[in-house]
């Protein structure tokens, strides 16, 4: 096993003309959790979907996980060697109930049933999954519920990366809570979770190693967990200013701006 | 085998009584005036109807029943069973009292009850096959549930068309007193590798208060050619639910016409069909809500793969005096080859104020969004296909209106997208 369960070496990602990723470098060791912070439109979330293996991205640079490199791969191999994303907006996936989608994921893994079944209900009890087992994948399920359950399915497949895209939006306080939990208990020496938010309020539950800030498509600057108290004093532009970056011209903006305004603050 | 002819009519007409005379007079007048749709015809403008129904004759006696493996081996518990060969019944059981489940042939000297409902709710103008079922059914089926009589357990009909190059009447009348409840299961096969043409009616009528949950499960053979016509009616505040499934045939059409004729009725028709190769669906639908207060649901799903062709055209008719009437139609439809389609069309006409109605229907392939958040969790392409499929129809299985099915139509749909995979064909 490397040391490092993600190593990110100049990744650049395009969608058309648009640069999104200029460059970015990151190591995430194992047994360490990290968050990346940055505004609307850094590319954050895009960082996530390249590792994932989103196609509508151009890629270039080198993302090994645990020593192998994974942008080669297609989505569904990508997750068997390890990586696993959360995201941002779960998509309902109706008829497929929760139990079912885990357990073709041990088939595909070679895990033999008994295994596959006492991890579902171990981590069903742990994040209270139970009776969403036999329901449609995330169908109808509230914001909150949706991140819970996939934090769940991390908690079932193991994952050597987890990636938590935007984890805490649209989450009300409880809600947030209860997933920032969810992710100190997901912590472990197999594993290395990188979280990415735009939002510092989630890091009063959960206190990463390290915290990077994106803006504008590169990491700009890394520091310990007190980085986070910095940003809430200095804002984006504020480092944006001490760094002397300019702000991005329009059209840069990510295709799905993690806005959390344009979610719903509150699970109703 | 006997012609499609006068002969044919006047033979029967020897054993009958002069009701069943008449109406198979009546079907033959129809039969000789009407003749093959060409494809022109709107309602026929998606089937090619490769045969002349002449060349066909009726078999005289049932053949030999197929036994063996089907949807069938998993019902052992009913309250009574009957088995349609080549439109003859064959067997038939049911000792529940104020139930009475029987043959045409056997019981219609003294059954007063079947000049009622025999023949009463499929007219024979609706086509030439509907025509020709009239004329030449040689046999039925009925099932009389007697007033406030409640089944705990299904009946089942096993409907068999065994005689190549021939054409079969199978005919089933359900006829529900007032306040009965019965739950009843069809299903259709015939062997595949021979051509054969089946036009099964179905009549269901469901008097005041009533009951009736219905599944039929379609399997012909891949060489049938099966129109089918089935029409419902209902009494004041009785329930129909209807569920189709279809997944057998060369051809299979299905007319089905429900009437929502007494105040406070509702139905239901949930449905699922998947065709391969060269399979053709065709489902005509027509929900004609006459009393008020009524409440109708339509909700079919279909897959299509290799070349096969599916039809939903489904018309949802609210009439003048219908108020405060509630009518849904849903219709989705995946199309998983290039060299595939489906056609949706769904209709509402609406003839009276104070009403709610819906309608919606996609077609498209298997969204990529699934496949995506599927495969980042590790599934292959063909495993997250499988499971989408899978999910697709199983959402139309639950909400079947009889249990006891469910496996074998989820293992059916299964075997039939995994085979196209492993063939390389979606």
């Amino acid at each position: 096993m490397s040391k490092l369960a993600l190593d990110i070496n100049n990744l650049e990602a395009s969608v058309g003309a648009i640069e999104i990723l200029k460059g970015v470098d990151l190591e995430v060791p194992f047994g360490e959790v990290h968050a990346i912070m940055g505004p609307n439109g850094s590319g954050k979330s895009t960082l996530c979907h390249v590792l994932t293996g989103r196609s509508d991205y151009t890629v270039s640079g080198e993302a090994l996980l645990d020593g192998e490199p994974l942008l080669d791969k297609a989505v569904d191999a990508r997750s068997r060697m390890g990586l696993m994303q959360a995201f941002q907006y779960p998509v309902e996936v109706p008829g497929v109930a929760l139990a079912t989608l885990m357990r073709e994921c041990g088939e595909e893994r070679g895990w033999d049933s008994d295994e596959i079944d006492g991890r579902i209900a171990e981590a069903g009890k742990r994040y209270d999954m139970d009776r969403f087992l036999d329901r449609s994948v995330n169908n109808d399920l509230s914001g909150g519920e949706k991140k819970r359950s996939e934090v769940f399915q991390m908690a079932v497949l193991r994952p050597k990366v987890a990636v938590l895209d935007e984890i805490d939006s649209g989450l009300d306080i409880d809600a947030v809570r209860e997933v920032a939990e969810g992710i100190e208990r997901m912590r472990g020496p197999e594993v290395g979770v990188l979280m990415i938010t735009h939002y510092s309020r989630i890091l009063r539950y959960v206190t990463p190693d390290r915290i990077h800030v994106m803006i504008g498509g590169r990491i700009v600057e890394s520091g310990g967990p007190e980085l986070s108290a910095r940003l809430e004093e200095e804002g984006y532009e504020g480092i944006r200013e001490r760094l002397g970056i300019e702000v991005p011209a329009e059209g840069v903006a990510e295709k799905r701006p993690a806005d959390f305004f344009t979610e719903t603050p509150f699970d109703l | 085998m006997r012609p499609l002819d006068h002969t044919t009519v006047e033979l029967a007409a020897e054993t009958a009584p002069s009701w069943l005379a008449d109406l198979r007079q009546n079907g033959f007048e129809y039969f000789e005036k009407l003749s093959m749709p060409t494809g022109a015809e709107e309602e026929w403008r998606y089937v090619d109807l490769d045969f002349d129904i002449a060349a066909f004759g009726v078999p005289d006696v049932a053949g030999v029943p197929i036994t063996g493996d089907s949807d069938l081996s998993a019902l052992t518990d009913y309250a009574g069973i009957a088995r349609l060969v080549d439109g003859f019944v064959v067997d038939v059981f049911c000792n529940t009292p104020g139930v009475t489940l029987a043959n045409l042939a056997g019981h219609v000297d003294d059954d007063s009850l079947l000049e009622q409902s025999l023949g009463r709710a499929i007219k024979p103008d609706i086509d030439i096959f509907a025509a020709a079922h009239q004329a030449f059914a040689t046999d039925g089926l009925v099932l009389h549930v007697g007033r406030g009589v409640a089944l705990d357990r299904p009946i089942v009909v096993d409907m068999q068309v065994t005689q190549a190059d021939t054409i079969a009447f199978p005919h089933l009348s359900v006829v529900m007193d007032s306040n009965s409840e019965a739950s009843v299961i069809v299903v259709m096969r015939s062997p595949d590798g021979q051509r054969n043409v089946v036009v099964p009616q179905l009549e269901l009528s469901v008097g005041d208060g009533a009951r009736l949950n219905l599944v039929t499960s379609q399997h012909w053979g891949d060489g049938t050619t099966a129109i089918a016509h089935q029409r419902m009616v209902l009494g004041r505040d009785s329930t129909g639910r209807l569920g189709e499934v279809g997944l057998g045939a060369k051809l299979g059409r299905l007319d089905l016409t429900v009437d929502l004729i007494g105040n406070g009725s509702s139905s239901e028709l949930v449905g699922l069909y998947f065709g391969d190769r060269q399979q053709i669906f065709d489902y005509r639908v027509v929900v004609n809500h006459h009393g008020k207060n009524t409440r109708s649901d339509v909700f079919l799903k279909g897959a299509v793969e290799d070349e096969a062709e599916s039809v939903f055209s489904g018309l949802l008719k609210i009439w003048p005096d219908a108020t405060r009437t509630s009518t849904f139609e849903t219709n989705r439809n995946l199309v998983l080859s290039d060299g595939a389609k489906a056609h949706s069309v769904p209709n509402l006409e609406i003839l009276c104020d104070d009403v709610v109605c819906g309608h919606g229907s996609t077609v498209g392939p298997l969204e990529e969004e699934h496949m995506y958040y599927l495969m980042s969790r590790g599934l292959s392409r063909e495993r997250a296909e499988r499971v989408l499929i899978r999910g697709f129809f199983d959402e139309m299985i639950q909400r079947l209106p009889v249990s006891g099915l469910e496996e074998a139509v989820r293992a059916a749909v299964t075997a039939k997208f995994v085979r196209a995979q492993s063939e390389g064909r979606v």
